[in-house]
């Protein structure tokens, strides 16, 4: 809602300036979002009168014109079509800036002398969209500052509304806020009792035949003349935003600013049987809009209708066909009460916000009507002549009623925390014209005023203690509340553990938006029957790219690398934890899965000195060291399994891909991404990732933390080198070490894999270093010595191996 | 060990083989003392390791007088064994000063000086994204209050993000919410509150909770990202006012930003509080004397909050007369973004390591 402060004046003297009035009214609930100085520097533009007019000898479109400012008239080249001798208009004289920063000086235009610049609003920043130069009252004194003679300082306030206050909607609804903090009343432009209207003896009649209007008043104005409005009312149209028309409809949307309550103008002429019928529309009708569309209306739509069809989309816009043009010479005024709801849904179903709309949505002040249609009436005469018929229909249904609610003095003063009196409760309420009556010295009887469509519930009326007192001046308390400790959600703190490991390990964490492209399916190359395709979609999204909720981390930890790629920084160690979404059905709220998502590429230590840590890059080894670390850490390492042998999805490259178990569950996988997948995210450098599904990782039961004594005897250490057929795995080796059920042996470990001079072709030398410890003694040879016979036994007949020759 | 024989022999001193060995070997281990320090005293830092080599190594000449020492009387032996040892470490011990005045560094034989210039050897941790070390000292905070901080579904139902929070269907506050839809009855949360509603239909009161999450809104731009997150806190009890809304929200902004932030609480709507607030700040930025980022008028705004609306409570069978409470709810971007002096939105969500590595 914007209003300037020369405007408000005419209701209410407040005696505070622009910035005080902000900040009072953003206090009271009133957000302000801007304050500016409505007129622009015009210092050196005066009221000048053209006093003759004659061709430019040189130029077609431009004319020679003697104007008259101060002192001798002077010549000034114009090309403005409406330049006439005898019109007062805007001169800019030499030396002055324009609100463009173009400076005006002495000049000739096409061989002929031009001492200034007769001006538009729009070049001095002070109008919209008109052309020509300005047209300026007679009245004005000659030669004098443009801004002074059109009053022009003003300031422009604009107050950004909350949904509940439609009465704001309205410099009146403003006027009245600003009162109750200055202490003042404001006083409306029409006031005292208005004419019964009664509809008897009228040249037309109005029906209304549906509920979702319940109140319906409308005037006629016989004998208009249509023609611009007066410079004072397009002026403060324009301020606020709105483009002047005509006399009739600006009065009618300056009353809507002044009253908040929207009017409608129809040419009389126009409607058919000179008739009102507000109904609901039929299947089928369409209308015309003002705007010119042509609108399809359903049968929950009211409409505003002559004897035949639609005239105008009731609350919302009027008809193209009923509009008031220059030919109108009779008008009907309408002014309403119609259902907020329907008018929502209308204006929803036909995608058309409008400022009368808005304020029917909301809610306008039923009682308010017949004010405002009088006011406006009023100004149509003055303004644009014409005759308003003393008579006129006012056709009232069931309307929201004056609520009367009981305030509890305690009640009040426990919610706020305050201590006030029924009569200190009762002044607040009273300073914005909220009457109450004390019923005892607990209990207030207040009268909800029909403006204030949002106080419904005693707890409402709490709120406007609250705000009138002022927030700031509730005291500052802190609530006693039973001591507990609260309860810790077991997948939270599994993330927050996991997200410290994880940047222990140098990777950063990126957050992706959970909504995603559709077309990272086919990039990833998904089955048909991947889970991952069951994509819940979103009605409305944004862009494309962001159309379905995603289904995976991976493509957005992939397009991550490839942006830090592209920024020259291929070195990239990321995660993410994050929910992921499976649809179900439209009725079914989709699966969550929250899951965590490792990615790396690039050299072995990112952000490392390359002098200390050399270039290396990631392998799979490298991710798969981050998640025995990790299962480590969360103490599941017992109990993680790693199956190479498991089917992984297409986009882990063959043949490198481990699904990771804890016990039977399925916790996750890890690999490489499949270079053609890479490739299709525009990743050219190998990446390697780690997925886990965080919510099966929280139902797994961590080993508890047991301490277990230090060995009191030495171990020693005995080493192998055993020659296998390059198929055998390294770590096989190990598991059939330590799963030999050897006592003595404490651990086993490869230290080094050798393929080359001496070992024969398609087989490699694989040299394993066995600890030997025992309990409760210190280990001689012999005793080692047999264990280590039997383990080479052992993995010669298993792994059909050989020692190596020294 | 061949050349000191050579040298014995030929000196050809004393008749006697048991005194001619102890005093030429009693001699000579002296002889070698003041020969290696006279060398020690004139070495220069390539003399070093030469020096080590002759008198101190493995093969060097102590070694070899050490060994020679079998050849001695019985008598004599642990008292030339003790000289000779003792001269050792005296020697070894003038060796390593002598090394450490010239600035030669011990270790592997090597006479390069260590370069202290050089960068340590680091391997660089990563770090948390801002986001999630916002989230976390807002939820540290209020944890610390003893709330309970619980979480719930992104794609909800019409009936927990609006319906039951007292928004109904073509109810004007839904402007207030830009709002993805999924189907019909199903969005995208556009905030956290719907928590509220399923935290109070679970449990009775007193309730104090936090629910921290991603929130989504169909807005984008330079101040808007369409995805952000949020964190929303209720405490339902007995005689809950709104001085303590205002006392623990104090306690907040005082632990989140300074204990001397300006603080302001002013009237706004939300359907499911009554009384509503916004909370503003100082401006972090300028300290109140007006700047861009407050757009000149000193305040930021930062929390949304008020007294939980009767309404609400009815929805969840509460009833409004025992109870009250109150709810707040606040943007974490918004919070980095002032505490960090982040200045672009959209960098959040590019996950770019160049402002990651940052925070």
């Amino acid at each position: 809602m914007k209003f300037t402060l020369n405007w408000l004046k005419q209701y209410i003297d407040s005696g505070l300036n622009a910035t005080e009035l902000a900040d009072r009214l953003t206090m009271a609930g009133l957000e302000v979002d801007s304050v500016e100085a409505l007129c622009p520097d015009l210092d050196g533009v005066r009221v000048a009168r053209v006093a003759s007019v004659a061709p430019h000898p040189n130029a077609d479109k431009l004319t020679l014109c003697q104007v008259e400012v101060e002192g001798e008239p002077r010549q000034v080249v114009c090309g403005a079509p409406n330049v006439r001798a005898g019109m007062l208009t805007a001169i800019a004289l030499p030396g002055t800036t324009m609100p463009g920063g173009f400076k005006i000086k002495p000049a000739k235009l096409r061989g002929e002398k031009s001492e200034g610049m007769l001006c538009s609003a729009r070049e001095l920043g002070i109008g919209g969209e008109e052309g020509g130069i300005m047209d300026l009252p007679a009245d004005l004194e000659i030669g004098a500052p443009l801004v002074a003679a059109l009053d022009l300082e003003d300031v422009l306030v604009e107050v950004d509304l909350t949904p509940n206050r439609p009465d704001c909607a309205s410099v009146l609804g403003l006027a009245r806020e600003v009162g109750g903090f200055v202490g003042k009343r404001m006083t409306p432009p029409v006031a005292g009792p208005l004419p019964r209207l009664t509809g008897e003896g009228l040249p037309f009649t109005v029906t209304v035949t549906d509920t979702d209007c319940r109140r319906y008043a409308a005037r006629l104005i016989e004998g208009v003349s249509i023609g611009p409005s007066p410079w004072w009312l397009k002026q403060l149209l324009l301020a606020v935003g709105l483009r002047p028309i005509n006399n009739v409809v600006d009065v009618t949307n300056l009353v809507m600013l002044e009253y908040g309550q929207p009017l409608h103008a129809f040419d009389f002429a126009r409607l058919s049987g000179a008739a009102i019928v507000v109904r609901k529309a039929r299947p089928g009708e369409t209308m015309a809009t003002l705007d010119g569309a042509t609108r399809e209306l359903d049968s929950e739509m009211l409409m505003i209708c002559d004897a035949e069809r639609p005239v105008a989309v009731a609350g919302v816009m009027g008809g193209e066909g009923s509009q008031v043009t220059d030919a109108t010479t009779s008008i009907l005024l309408e002014s309403a009460y119609f259902e907020p709801v329907s008018i929502r849904r209308t204006a929803r179903r036909l995608n058309l916000s409008t400022d009368s709309s808005y304020r029917f949505e909301r809610g306008v002040d039923p009682e308010g009507i017949p004010y405002a249609l009088e006011r406006a009436a009023r100004l149509i005469v003055e303004l644009a002549g014409g005759r308003l018929m003393d008579n006129g229909y006012d056709v009232v249904g069931e309307l929201p009623g004056r609520a009367s609610l009981d305030l509890r003095v305690r009640r009040t003063n426990e919610l706020l925390g305050l201590a006030f009196s029924a009569d200190r409760i009762a002044a607040l309420l009273n300073s914005i014209e909220i009457a109450t009556a004390k019923m005892d010295e607990e209990t207030l009887r207040v009268t909800v005023p029909s403006f204030r469509v949002d106080l419904e519930r005693e707890v409402d009326l709490v709120e406007e203690v609250a705000r009138l007192h002022g927030y700031n001046a509730i005291p500052t308390a802190l609530p006693a509340v039973p001591m507990r400790f609260a309860h810790r959600d077991a997948g939270r703190s599994l993330r927050q553990q996991v997200a410290a490991v994880l940047t222990g390990f140098g990777f950063h964490e990126a957050i992706n938006y959970s909504f995603t492209s559709p077309a990272h399916c086919d990039l990833l190359g998904l089955a048909a029957d991947d889970p991952a395709r069951q994509l819940v979609p979103l009605v409305n999204p944004l862009v494309e790219d962001q159309s379905v909720m995603r289904s995976l981390l991976l493509p957005g930890l992939l397009e991550n690398l490839r942006r830090n790629i592209n920024h020259q920084q291929p070195d990239v160690r990321l995660f993410e934890v994050g929910k992921v979404f499976r649809h179900r059905d439209h009725a079914t709220q989709p699966e969550e899965m929250m899951l965590l998502g490792c990615v790396m590429s690039g050299r072995r230590h990112p952000g490392a000195s390359r002098l200390h840590y050399g270039e290396a890059l990631v392998d799979l080894l490298d991710v798969r060291g981050v998640a025995e670390a990790l299962f480590g850490e969360l103490r599941l390492a017992d109990r993680l399994i790693l199956a190479a042998d498991a089917v992984l999805p297409s986009y882990v490259a063959a043949g490198t891909g481990l699904a990771l178990a804890v016990g039977a569950t399925p916790v996750g996988w890890l690999g490489q991404v499949a270079p053609s997948v890479a490739k299709a995210f525009g990743i050219k450098q190998d990446a390697f990732y780690l997925s886990l599904n965080l919510d099966a990782l929280a139902a797994c039961e961590a080993a508890p933390k047991r301490f277990a004594s230090l060995p009191k005897f030495p171990a020693v250490q005995w080493d192998l080198a055993l020659v296998v057929a390059d198929g055998v795995g390294g770590g096989d080796l190990l598991a059939a070490i330590t799963e030999a059920g050897e006592q003595l042996i404490e651990r086993a470990e490869i230290f080094d894999i050798y393929r080359g001079k001496n070992i024969a072709a398609g087989h490699k030398s694989v040299a394993i270093a066995i600890t030997y410890r025992a309990e409760d003694r210190t280990l001689d040879d012999d005793t080692v010595g047999k264990v280590h016979e039997r383990i080479i036994g052992l993995l010669e007949s298993r792994f059909d191996a050989h020692l190596r020759e020294a | 060990m061949d050349t000191l024989k050579l040298e014995t022999a030929g000196r050809g001193l004393a008749p006697s083989l048991a005194v001619k060995t102890k005093c030429v070997m009693e001699d000579e281990i002296l002889r070698l003392k003041g020969e290696a320090t006279a060398a020690l005293g004139e070495a220069g830092k390539e003399d070093l390791e030469p020096f080590r080599v002759k008198y101190l190594g493995r093969k060097g000449l102590f070694t070899s007088v050490m060994r020679q020492l079998g050849s001695a009387p019985a008598a004599d032996r642990p008292r030339l064994g003790k000289l000779a040892n003792d001269i050792k470490q005296e020697l070894t011990q003038a060796f390593a000063a002598r090394q450490e005045e010239l600035g030669a560094g011990r270790g592997q034989g090597t006479a390069t000086r260590l370069d202290l210039s050089l960068p340590g050897r680091v391997l660089p941790r990563g770090r948390l994204h801002p986001v999630t070390q916002v989230m976390a000292e807002v939820c540290a905070i209020f944890e610390g209050l003893g709330f309970t901080v619980a979480e719930g579904p992104d794609v909800e139902t019409d009936f927990y993000n609006f319906e039951a929070l007292n928004i109904p269907p073509h109810h004007p506050a839904r402007d207030m919410h830009d709002t993805f839809y999924v189907s019909d009855a199903l969005l995208l949360r556009t905030h956290t509150s719907p928590m509220q509603i399923r935290a109070m239909e679970r449990e009775q009161p007193p309730l104090r909770m936090i629910a921290p999450g991603k929130v989504y809104r169909c807005d984008s731009d330079i101040t808007h990202t369409p995805m952000f997150h949020q964190v929303e806190g209720f405490l339902v009890d007995r005689q809950v006012s709104f001085a303590d809304l205002k006392g623990v929200l104090s306690v907040f902004i005082a632990r989140m930003f300074d204990a001397d932030t300006a603080i302001r609480f002013r009237p706004s709507f939300f359907p499911f509080t009554e009384p509503s607030a916004e909370v503003d700040i100082g401006c972090v930025m300028c300290g109140g004397k007006g700047c861009r980022v407050c757009k000149q008028t000193g305040w930021l705004e930062i929390l949304g909050a008020g007294l939980i609306d009767p309404a609400v409570f009815a929805k969840v069978g509460y009833d409004p007369e025992a109870y009250s409470g109150f709810a707040f709810g606040l943007g974490i971007e918004r919070i980095a973004m002032l505490k960090y002096g982040i200045n672009d939105i959209r960098l959040y969500y590019e996950n770019d390591l160049r402002f990651l590595s940052q925070f």
